[in-house]
Order: C-alpha cells, then structure tokens, then sequence
C-alpha cells in the first residue's frame, strides 16, 4: 500500500486528474450557463398548459406552473403563475403540497393575453356589445370571439365589444376587446398547435414593441437598436482599423516606436470599457456634441440635440473600443500574406499602393473580416459605456424613420444589453420580468456568440492556409 | 512575428517616375498626364493618407488619455482671484462703528451700509458709477451702533440702534429681462423696528436671523446684558395679523465678557465667545428657555474670541481668536452608545498674524473667509482643511468682507471708504489629494473616515468624495474572482497543453473562446437574478461541494490507478477531464439535494445565525462570492487561453528530452514546463487583473454597490468602475463630482495599462527565450 501510494505521488497522476477536474468544472459552467440560459430562454415561448388546483380551503387556483421546491420548513410547495395582476396584485404565488386537493386542466380555461396588467387566467362567460348579451357561455364566447378580435385589432377605434370573464373563484372582469390581444385554450392546443403558437410567440417577441415597462411585447427596438449601432460602428471602424494596420505593418519605419505603439495598441484592447464610455461622455457628447449644438443648433439650445447621449457618440465610442480589435486581427492577416506575393508583385511593375490593394488587402481580406467580426461581436455585447453615450430604456422612435432626414442619428436607442440590465435589475416587477430578461439574454448570446463563432472559424482557416508559407 | 517585416521598396521600381525626374514623362495628346504619372500620384496618395491616418490613429490614443487627464486637472488648480479697481465712496458725514458689504448672485451690483447709509453701486457700468438711495426714514432718530446680517442665503441685515432696538433690512434683487439684456434692480424693505431688550439700552452687539415667521435677535447691549429676542407675526383668521415677542435673557448663561456672537442659519443655535476664550453654544429652539448645550475653551492661552460663523448647514463652528489662529469645531458624540454631544477641535487653519476680525461663508460649500485686523483676506474650505486663498487688498484695515453668493467673488469695504471687488476662480474647493486618499473628520462623524457619498437630499450637505472605499471595493472584488479563476483556469491550461487528447484539445479551445465573448451584462444577470438566490439558498451545499469536488477528484484518480492495467490501457491518454466530468455532475447533484444535511452538519442547522455568531459575519444576497464566481466566469477564458500559450509554446525537445531520460510526465510539467512558462502564466495573471479591475456590469448588478470597507465575502462592495456608471448621469457637465468620476476613470486607466504593458513585456521576453532553442 505504501508503495503504491508513494508509485501514485511520483507518478502525479493524482495532480494529472485535478488538472482534468479544473478543466471538467470550467467546461461544467459554461455548459450549464448556456443550458440554463437557453431552457429559460426557449421555455418562455412555450404555451404552458394552465392548471387548475383545489384547495383545502375550497378555493381555486388557475395559473401556469412555475418550479417546485421545498419551504424553509421542508415540505413540498409549488410556485404558480396566477396572472391576473389587477385582481391579485401578485404575479406569482407558492402553494404548499399538502394544501393540494386536486389538480386538473380543464379545456375550457382560457389564457387572455391583454394591453395591460398582464395575462388573465380564468374562464370566458359572456360577450356584450353596448350592454346587450351577445353570447353566453364558455363556449358560445369562444367561437364568436376569434373574428370580432380580428375586427378589433384592425379598426383604429374602441371595439364596442367587451367580454365577461371569471377567475378561479368566480370573480367577474369585463375586459373591452381592444385591450385584448389574443386568446386561446392552452389546454385543448394538440401539440402541433402549440408549436405553431411558439412559433408565433418567437416572432411576436422578435418584432413588436415592448409593453408594461419593457416586461411584457417584444424586443424590436432593442434589437433594431443594436444592429443599427453595430453597423455603425462598423463603418467607422473598419477602415480606421485597417489604414492604422497598414501603417503599422507597411508603411512605418519598424523600430522602437512602432513597437511601443503596437504595445499600446494592444493595451488599449485591455483598458476597461467604461472608461471608453467616460470618455465619450467627455469627448463626445459634451466637447464635440457640445460644439455642434453651438454651432448650429442654437436655436433649441437649452435642449440639447447632438449634447446628449445618441446613437452616433455611442458608435464613435464603440468604434474607439474596438480598433484595438481590428488593428490587432488586421496585422496578423497582413503579416501571414506571403513574402513572395508581395515581390512577385513588385517584380512585376507595381507601385506598392497596387501591390496593397491588389495583392496584399485581398489576401489578408480573411483577417480583416475577422477583425472586424469580432470588434461587432464585442461592440454588440457591452453595455456600460453605452450607458454613458446615449442608450435608454424606452426609445419613443426608432434612429432610421419616414421624416427627413431619415437617419437620426442624434437620437437615443434601445439595446439588447441594456434591456437587460433594466429590466432585470430597474423594473418595479422583477419576478415578473425575469422571463423577458431570459428572452432578450437569449437572443444577445445567439448574436454575439453567432458572431464570435464566425470570426473564430475564420481565423482558424486562415491561420491553417498560410500556414505553410508563414514560416 | 517571425518574418522581418516588408521593407519598403523605392516606389516605382524599374520605372522612372516624372517625380524622380531622370526622364521627361512623354505628354500625351491633349494635355492628358500619363498613365505612369497618374500611378505614381495614386501610390504617393495612398502613401500620404495612410501615414496620416495611422499616425492620426496613434495620436488618437495618446489623445484620449491627455483629454482624461484635461478634465482631472482642474480640481487640483489652485484658486485664483482677480481683483477689479477699487471704487472709492464718498465718505458718510458721520462716522459709524460698524458697516457691512455685500454683491448680488451675478456679482453686478454691491451694497455698502455704513451706519443708516445705504448705497448701492452698480459694477458692471463703468467703474465709477454710483447710485445712491438715501435711508432718511429708515430711523426716525437715534444713531446705528451695532450691525449684523443673517447667516445663509439672501440679504438680510439688521441695525441695532442706541435705544436698543432692532430695525430688520432685506435687500431684494429683482432680475428683469428684456430682448436678452439682463437687468438687475435693487429693491430695500424696511421691516417694523423690534425691541430687542426691555431695558433700553445701547446695542452693542448683535447676531440676527430671519426666518418665515419673524426673527430672532441675540443682542448684547452697553450693560453688559445679553438678550435673546424672538418676534413672530401669526396671521389670524380675520386677516389681520398678530405679532409677538419673547425676550429671554441670557447674561447668566456666560461668565465673561462677550465678545462674539453668532446665530445658526436657522435661528436654532447661537454661539458665544468671550474675553478668555470661551465659547458657548446655546440651543435657543424654545424662545423662553434657551439650554446651554456646551462650554468649550476655542482659543489657546486664553485669547479672546474675536468672531464666530456657523457654516452653511449649522453644524460646523468657525472660531477666529485675536491672535489669529482659525479653527473649525463641530459636535461630535463622546461615546457611540450615548447622544450627548461636545463641542471639538477639527480643523485647524493656518493662523492669521494678527486678530481675526470677520468671517463670512459660502452660500455654496463648507467654505469660508477670514479678515483680520491688518486688511488680510483668507479663503479656507473646511473639508479639505486647505487655506486657498491669501489677499490683501489694501494697505489698511478692512471693514467687512462679503463671500458672493455663488462663491465665485468677494466684496470688502475698507477704513478709508474704498469698495474691493475680486472675482475668484474657485470651482473645487473640496478636493485635495487628502480629501480623495485619506480620512477625512466629516461632520456628524465620530472620527476620521474613508467615506464616499457625493450627493444628499438637502443642499447644505458636505459632499464626500473618498476614492478609498471605491479602491478598496475593486481591489476586493478582483480578490474574489482571482481566487476563483486563477486555480481553474491554469490547471484546465496545463490539462490543455500537457496532457490532453490533441483530438479533443481542437474542440475544447474554441469553447472556451467562446466562453470569453460571453457579454458581461448576462454574467451579471445570472449573477444578481439567479446565482445570488441559488447561493443564498444552498450555501452549505455549496461550501460542502469546494471541499468534495477536490476529495471525489483525488479518490476517483486512486480509484483508476487501482483498476487492473490491461482495463486502463483500453482508455485512451488525454481524456481524465471527460471521465471526471460525470462524477462532478453527480457530486454537485447529491450537494444540492443534501443541502439540509449540509446545513445541519457543518453550521448546526442554520448557517446564517451560525457566520453571525461564530465569524460576526452578516450574510447579504448579493455578496463578495457571487460577483468573484461571475467575474471570475469572465476572466477564466482570458487566463487560461494566454497560459495554455505560454505553456504549449515550451519547446518540445526540452519536453522529449525530459521524457527521454525517465521523468513522468508530472514531473516533467513540474521541474520543467511550469518553470519555463511560468512568466507566461504571470503575465496571464495580469491580464486577467487588469479586466477584472475594470469590469462594470458583473460588479453593478451583483453587489448591493454599497461603498463600505469590510474584506467579508458575505456582503457588498462598490468598485470605480460602477461607481461611475452609477453616478457619472446625475453628475453636472464640470462639477467637481464629474471631474472625481474622471479622476476614477483615469485611475482604472492608468492601472490597466501598467498592468497589462508589464504582461506584453514578459510575454515578450519569454518568446524571445524560446526562439533561442
């Protein structure tokens, strides 16, 4: 035994296996984040069956279920989502186990998801138009209600149609047919329907606007936000990285200098990015902003136009935060281009700006672009200093509209990230907000990694193709 | 890089270009320059704009961190002033013992009371220019002998006259504009005459405030007799109004001859100083039954106390003595337990040579001025304990001095009837190196402390802006993420580079690639929103999982060695981290489910109540581990992908020699790869520093940001980095919280940069080490 024991220690496989354990447990986080991420955020599309409970009492529960676990005291309890936020004023409820008397999911129970308060749970009754009874009963309701929706989401006026509905124990709720958005029977769907409702949830949230302080609609204008400042920071980043590459690798004199700016340019890349936003802030909005506003906007000054936060400081800043990325990309592709490509070139006649444009930007075009990737990947991840440079949590328009002059790009937006922040951690409603935050996390991960996962491949073939004649 | 870089080659190799001039470039038809001309323009053009716009990029850099240091700079500029011709006044036809000064908020028009004589003298004309306003009716008879004027905002002055009563002044500017020109108009209201004693007798002395009601006049007269007069006027009902008058007399409260007196900004409290140096604080709340609070020796040897000023918000006390010396004194508790306050030395001033004749405060800060006896003028602020300003505006003796009302000039009027006015560039006060890095004595605090807390509801509120707490907080919280990420991220690099499966080993990069472009606003919301609660609910399984992973880990390794070799050589090499993988999983699953027997085994059933008693330690939500787990998920990628680098690029015929001559594969990484990549690793280090100094969302949305010093991993913390991200939107453009926002900002540049240059250059050096074999 003590040999074998003193055999192991030499060996160090013990210290081979801790090792391995470091690397399981950092892979185990990373698969379980995204796992977490994507189940919540998926899940939230999904159209819940709803369920009703009795209880000992001899009331009733209708609502989602929504996680299980034990009470300080140790007894199973379950959480449900019981909607109907004017009624109850909660959206969630714990129920304990024992309280449980039965558990069913009626066909008839409805899902009314509404303009304001969020869902309402419970059973149709009556539909009246200017106080006559049109139809009476669940289902009577239920079928005449799908084409009178369709008139009152159409018209732009008040639909003179409203419905009676109950809650689990009885509770009478008139709802107008304009606050309504839709309403179907989660418990009748067959599995094919539910599908196509995820699917139209999927575009719902994709491509309308936000509602109940950002908790509740869709996330369009964050995402219309981020592309849109992506893209310009694109266009502003793309040949500043690229002319200062060039320079750096082709043009300058390399000694000393260039490598203590190369040094610096990498740096820059490290400095923490709410720095950069401090720096806009300063820079950006209050010295060029502020100038242009005096210069010519004078006439709405004290309102500040381009003195504020906007879409376009906020891309200036991220194009500054993410030239370390291109520059840096920019080069690498530059030096893998072939030493002979460049004296075939010059061999043949060309001045050398030809030979740039014509030989040497072509083939690097993989490391730009990969720059380039991975500057909007890292440019449509952050958040803090956008926080300083002009991003909101509720845009009243969108940067690109129907009135001159079209772009606005002194206006402030929305953002995925952001969205985030406020509406996981400023929303009055946190509990109820967590859905949409997963949402909207969800879809900036697959934006960002999407991204990330191209510049990656990229890079890796370049680096595979020239690898040969590199060395 | 390995190849020497492109040298640049003569622009047009092998052809003549007109610009070389060794051949006339042939002119074609029609003028037209020739296609080699036009090549050789084209190239000089790209040339050009290239070197400017990659030398523009460089500047670019360099000129972002000259604009951060531009906007810190002003808060340690010492203050200026300027002064403006002195405006002589015509001398009164009597002279009087008293007179004061004063300048509206634009600092165009100044008032000079010398006895009953009120005058007024616009400066923004020219320079001469006066307007006099007569005061007949102001008195009906009766000469001025004493004059005082209400601490804090307006301009509220008070006569006292030889018949011992008390004539309130308020002088009004009334703003006007028209087609953009500003106008400002002096207005005077003369309020009824209150009697400030019962007894009619001289005034000699007085403090004086205003407030809504009425007023209140502490008034020592020529029998040495102090009294404390409250006048209100009560509307009644019928519309007509009532006025009243309590006297209380105060001369057996103070032993000695009085002589200084002053009255907080709200009438509340009034302060004394004697002959021998006393001074006495009176709380004078209740009109009829003032209290006395204190008695406090202000002066060394005895001095008398020569003027007394509260500071804008009542609390601080500045103490002038006759032989100069200046000294702020506030209440501060005896003991934590108890409520009873005294009196205590807090700041000391660089004293004045000779008798401290006058103060006046700001109307903005804890700032103040002093005038003594020879016509010095001082500015002090009282927080950062600084004297920034030292003038002597004449040769001669000074009268009064007035601090403008948006401490941005004073006005004095001296002996020989002359009007001073400076304007003074004073824009931070409040900032000091000791102000930002030191403790500082606060008011209401019981000892000197690291405090930061830039804004308050009221406006008389003395700003704290220690940076201290924020370093703290960031140094702390880039604590907790190392001690997480560091162990993980190097054994997974050395698991990487040494021992894994090369198969796996192009799978598992990328992963962890991608792990790093995770945005840190979705680390910090699974932190805050769902890590925190998981935490706060499973903490003893989580405290059993640290110390069994490790455990399962060695047993399971032991366990693998024992099986029979023929069964062990069928697993291939490189793939431990897969065959632990499940056996953590379930690890981590049994904790979770055993998390009440955790609780019961390691912290007697409940673990809160358990840190309390056994560690004193509080346990909050959001806390010192669940931001060191998510920054430290942001920094493992960084860490690891640069030390598996550094680890990788070992040569591999030092690795094959090692091999060769008998050494395990352990002991080649231990005497050998990890020596050699060692810098390699501590640059790693540095620069996962360096990003977790500067991490903003992680630290905004899973701490409490509560900036408190405390190494607990139980509770919160605030970093610079969210600190401004918190603050910097409510922060006015040029303020001196806005300026401090980018001192924070250039102090977490600066940091990283150093960081991460020392990483670049070890880096550097290790790969020049390499290329030698």
């Amino acid at each position: 035994m003590k040999q074998w024991f003193k055999h192991i220690m030499a060996s160090g496989e013990l210290f081979i296996w801790g090792c391995g354990a470091g690397l399981s447990l950092s892979l185990l986080m990373i698969a379980g984040l995204l796992v977490l991420i994507l189940i919540n955020g998926f899940g939230y599309f999904w159209p819940a069956d709803l369920v009703e409970l009795t209880l000992k009492d001899g009331k009733h529960v209708i609502g989602q279920l929504a996680g299980e676990d034990l009470s300080p005291k140790g007894d199973r309890r379950i959480r449900m989502k019981i909607g109907n936020r004017d009624l109850y004023g909660l959206d969630f409820r714990w129920i304990n186990g024992e309280q449980i008397v039965e558990q069913t999911k009626p066909v008839d129970l409805v899902m009314v998801e509404r303009r304001e308060w969020g869902n309402f749970y419970g059973r149709l009754r009556t539909l009246v138009k200017e106080d006559q009874t049109v139809a009476e009963g669940a289902d009577a309701v239920w079928h005449a209600l799908p084409s009178l929706l369709q008139d009152a989401y159409s018209s732009e006026s008040e639909s003179p149609y409203s419905m009676l509905v109950v809650d689990a124990n009885g509770k009478e709720k008139s709802l107008t047919l304009s606050q309504v958005i839709r309403v179907f029977r989660p418990n009748d769907l067959s599995t094919l329907e539910k599908v196509w409702v995820y699917v139209g949830n999927v575009w719902t949230v994709l491509t309308t606007e936000p509602r109940e302080a950002n908790t509740e609609g869709g996330i369009f204008p964050a995402i219309f936000g981020t592309v849109m400042m992506v893209m310009i920071m694109s266009l502003i980043v793309t040949p500043f990285g690229v002319i200062g590459a060039l320079y750096l690798r082709e043009y300058a004199r390399q000694g000393v200098i260039v490598r203590t700016v190369r040094i610096a340019v990498n740096n820059l890349a490290g400095v923490p990015s709410i720095v950069f936003g401090v720096f806009g802030l300063g820079f950006f909005v209050y010295g060029v902003g502020g100038t242009i506003d005096a210069l010519w906007f004078s006439d709405r000054l004290p309102t500040p136009t381009f003195g504020t936060g906007g879409i376009l400081w906020a891309s200036l800043t991220l194009a500054l935060l993410t030239v370390p990325v291109v520059i840096v990309s920019t080069e690498e592709g530059l030096s893998a281009v072939p030493r002979e490509y460049r004296e075939g070139s010059i061999g043949l006649g060309a001045t050398k700006w030809e030979t740039m444009w014509k030989v040497v930007l072509p083939t690097a075009l993989p490391g730009i672009l990969t720059g380039l990737i991975l500057a909007m990947a890292r440019a449509a991840g952050e958040v803090a200093p956008l926080m300083l440079t002009g991003v909101v949590k509720l845009a009243p328009a969108l940067p690109i509209d129907g009135t001159w002059p079209f772009f606005h790009l002194d206006r402030k937006f929305m953002h995925l990230g952001f969205h985030i922040y406020d509406v996981g951690f400023q929303s009055p409603n946190v509990e109820a907000a967590k859905p949409m935050v997963y949402v909207t996390t969800l879809v900036l991960i697959l934006v960002v990694v999407t991204l990330n996962l191209t510049g990656i491949i990229l890079r890796n073939r370049m680096r595979r193709k020239y690898a040969g004649s590199t060395v | 890089m390995k190849i020497p870089p492109f040298t640049p080659i003569p622009a047009v190799q092998g052809e003549p270009s007109a610009g070389r001039g060794s051949l006339p470039a042939p002119v074609l038809a029609g003028g037209m320059i020739s296609r080699r001309q036009i090549r050789a323009i084209m190239d000089r053009l790209a040339s050009g704009t290239i070197k400017t716009g990659g030398i523009g990029i460089i500047i670019c850099i360099i000129g972002m961190c000259v604009f951060l240091v531009k906007e810190v700079v002003p808060l340690f500029q010492s203050t200026h002033a300027t002064p403006t011709e002195p405006i002589s006044l015509s001398p009164p036809d009597r002279s009087f013992p008293a007179a004061l000064v004063g300048i509206d908020e634009h600092q165009e028009v100044a008032y000079a009371l010398r006895g009953e004589l009120l005058e007024f003298i616009f400066l923004g004309e020219t320079t001469s220019s006066t307007a006099k306003i007569p005061s007949q009716g102001l008195l009906p008879d009766g000469s001025v002998t004493a004059l005082a004027r209400a601490l804090g905002k307006g301009h509220d002055l008070a006569l006292g006259t030889a018949d011992g009563r008390v004539i309130p002044v308020t002088i009004d500017f009334v703003q006007d504009f028209q087609g953009g020109e500003r106008t400002i108009s002096p207005s005077v209201t003369v309020g009824a005459p209150i009697v400030a004693a019962p007894t009619p007798h001289a005034i000699s002395k007085m403090a004086y405030q205003k407030n809504e009601s009425g007023g209140r006049i502490a008034a020592l007269l020529d029998d040495d007799h102090l009294w404390l007069t409250t006048s209100e006027t009560r509307s009644r009902p019928d519309g007509t109004a009532e006025a009243s008058i309590i006297q209380a007399d105060l001369t057996s409260f103070i032993p000695g001859r009085i002589t200084a007196l002053t009255l907080g900004s709200r009438a509340e409290i009034l302060a004394v100083g004697t002959e021998e140096g006393h001074v006495y604080h009176l709380d004078v709340r209740e009109p009829i039954q003032p209290v006395l609070l204190d008695t406090t020796q202000a002066s060394e040897r005895g001095q008398a106390i020569t003027a007394l000023a509260y500071l804008m918000g009542d609390r601080s006390l500045v103490v002038g003595s006759r032989s100069g010396q200046i000294t702020v004194w506030m209440p501060v508790r005896e003991h934590s337990k108890t409520n009873t306050t005294h009196m205590t030395l807090i700041h000391r001033f660089v004293s004045h040579p000779n008798a401290v004749t006058d103060i006046t405060i700001s109307q903005r800060d804890k700032g103040f001025m002093t005038t003594d006896a020879t016509g010095e003028i001082r500015l002090h602020h009282s927080t950062s304990e600084q004297t920034l300003l030292v003038l002597t505006p004449q040769q001669g003796a000074l009268r009064n001095t007035y601090f403008s009302p948006k401490a941005d000039g004073l006005v004095s009027l001296s002996e020989n009837n002359r009007l001073v006015h400076y304007d003074v560039q004073n824009p931070h006060p409040e900032i000091t190196w000791g102000t930002l890095f030191s403790p500082v004595w606060y008011e209401g605090y019981d000892r000197p402390e690291l405090v930061w807390q830039s804004s308050s509801g009221s406006d008389d509120f003395e700003a704290k802006f220690s940076l201290t707490p924020l370093i703290f907080g960031t140094i702390k919280g880039t604590f907790y993420a190392v001690l997480l990420a560091v162990p993980l991220a190097v054994l997974a690099a050395i698991y990487t580079a040494m021992f894994m499966h090369p198969d796996l080993r192009t799978k598992i990069k990328p992963t962890i690639e991608i792990m790093a472009a995770l945005p840190t606003v979705v680390l910090g919301f699974l932190a805050g929103l769902w890590f925190a609660p998981v935490l706060e609910r499973n903490f003893p399984a989580m405290t059993a999982m640290v110390l069994l992973i490790p455990l399962v880990t060695a047993g399971s390794a032991g366990l693998y060695l024992l099986l029979p070799a023929s069964l062990r050589h069928r697993v291939r090499p490189g793939v431990e981290a897969l065959l632990i993988m499940p056996i953590i999983v379930a690890v981590v699953w049994l904790c979770f489910e055993t998390n009440a027997w955790w609780e019961s085994f390691l912290f007697n059933g409940s673990y809160k109540p358990w840190l309390e008693a056994h560690l004193g330690l509080n346990y909050d939500q959001r806390n010192a581990i669940v931001v060191g787990m998510a920054m430290g998920f942001a920094i493992i990628p960084i860490i690891y992908s640069i030390s598996e680098e550094s680890l990788s690029n070992v040569p591999k015929n030092l690795i094959a020699g090692s091999l060769a001559l008998g050494a395990t594969r352990w002991q080649t990484l231990a005497h050998l790869v990890l020596i050699s990549a060692s810098p390699g690793i501590f640059s790693a280090l540095m620069i996962g520093l360096g990003r977790a100094i500067g991490e903003t969302m992680i630290v905004l949305m899973a701490t409490g940001n509560t900036p408190i010093m405390d190494w607990s991993p139980f509770n919160g913390f605030r970093t610079l980095s969210a600190n401004i991200a918190v603050e910097i939107p409510e922060a006015p453009h040029g303020g001196t919280l806005y300026r401090t926002l980018f001192l924070a900002g250039l102090l977490l540049f600066v940091a990283t940069f150093l960081l991460n240059t020392l990483a670049e250059l070890v880096r550097q050096r290790l790969r020049q080490k390499y290329s030698q074999f």
